[in-house]
């Protein structure tokens, strides 16, 4: 919908009517546009049109203003960014906060040694359970243990004892280190 | 302007402080309008007008005078206000009514009188212009219709904001209902 448009020798006024509303037409200017409109339908309708929608516009528009405290809070904030930067302070502030980052290291240490022990020793109570449940239960293991392959067993059951310790510290070092 | 006037001349004789004492009470109120012409929302206009004079507060003794100082002050302001869009920006979509852009879109139409859908419909349509005319059609009504002032905060030419106006109030007229307009 293009007919709030104007088209051909009235397209020429869309600018004096809008300044013709707004006052800041000259008079001579003034007056030709005037007779203009009094004789131009279209024209009047135009002028009409924007009238009406600059009247919206300066109703509906939200007109804010600032809070009453604006300037108190500015002055607050400029004050603190206008003190002086004390270097002891400073330094201090640095100590506390290297104290703080070693001691959340110390404990994620603590907690790594904890958690170490704790799964070697569940692992270690896990295969030889399983490795005494098996041996019980089958005499051929039993006979194989008093063989001459017994060296080999016990050494495969070790081997898989390391491998489970190895998974776990695998497991262990992707665990956050801090806190 | 007869209050720049007096603060260059304390920039002059290095007074900063009284210089920027002079500045706020001086422009706070068409910083607070040219941001909230940008970001559409009170809380957010104010606390960019806060940014904006630490930042003019921190710069005042590096400010040399070649351009005016209330440009200077419009170009801080208009700075402070992008980066804040573009802080907005990866929440921004128009069609999620949950958006930031859009929650702001709705605060700023849901801060007149209640139950005016004529009000409503007339600001929605001024939300979809482009936001270069949204900026020049509220800091014009913001500023009382000058259209030299709207030139001076948005840092464009006079021309390219009379054409900035024109342009998006006959998008206005095209889009609106006669009646509503009428009766708006």
């Amino acid at each position: 919908m293009n007919e709030m448009s104007l088209t051909g020798p009235c397209a020429d006024y869309e600018h004096d009517l809008v300044e013709l509303q707004e006052g800041s037409l000259g008079p001579e200017r003034a007056r030709v546009i005037r007779l203009h409109v009094e004789s131009c339908a279209r024209c009047r309708a135009w002028q009409a049109e924007f009238a009406a929608i600059d009247a919206g516009l300066a109703a509906a528009l939200p007109s804010p203003a600032l809070s009453a405290d604006f300037e108190h809070r500015l002055q607050a904030r400029i004050a603190d960014l206008a003190q002086p930067v004390n270097r002891s302070d400073l330094r201090a502030r640095a100590d506390r906060e290297h104290e703080r980052l070693v001691e959340a290291l110390r404990r994620g240490a603590r907690r790594h040694a904890l958690l170490d022990g704790l799964g070697s020793a569940a692992i270690a109570i896990c295969v030889l359970a399983l490795a005494r449940g098996l041996l019980e239960q089958a005499d051929a293991m039993q006979l194989l243990f008093e063989g001459p392959q017994r060296m080999v067993i016990l050494g495969g059951i070790g081997t898989a004892v390391a491998l489970a310790a190895l998974a776990w510290t695998a497991v262990r070092s992707r665990l956050p280190l801090a806190g | 302007m007869a209050m720049d006037d007096g603060i260059e001349r304390h920039l002059a004789a290095g007074r900063h402080a009284r210089a920027f004492d002079l500045v706020v009470p001086a422009y706070k109120d068409r910083v607070f309008r040219l941001a909230y012409s940008i970001l559409k929302e009170r809380a957010a206009a104010e606390d960019a007008a806060q940014e904006t004079f630490v930042r003019v507060w921190k710069a005042l003794p590096r400010f040399d005078g070649r351009a005016a100082l209330g440009t200077w002050i419009y170009a801080i302001t208009r700075n402070t206000c992008l980066m804040e869009l573009r802080r907005r920006r990866p929440t921004v979509s128009f069609d999620d009514p949950d958006s930031t852009e859009a929650q702001h879109a709705a605060a700023s139409i849901a801060t007149g009188p209640a139950d005016d859908p004529e009000r409503d419909n007339l600001l929605r349509l001024v939300e979809a212009l482009p936001r270069n005319q949204q900026e020049a059609v509220r800091l014009f009504y913001l500023e009382d219709r000058s259209y030299e002032t709207v030139a001076e905060q948005l840092g464009m030419p006079l021309g390219t904001v009379k054409n900035l106006l024109h342009r998006a109030r006959k998008r206005l007229m095209e889009v609106a209902r006669p009646d509503e307009v009428k009766a708006a």
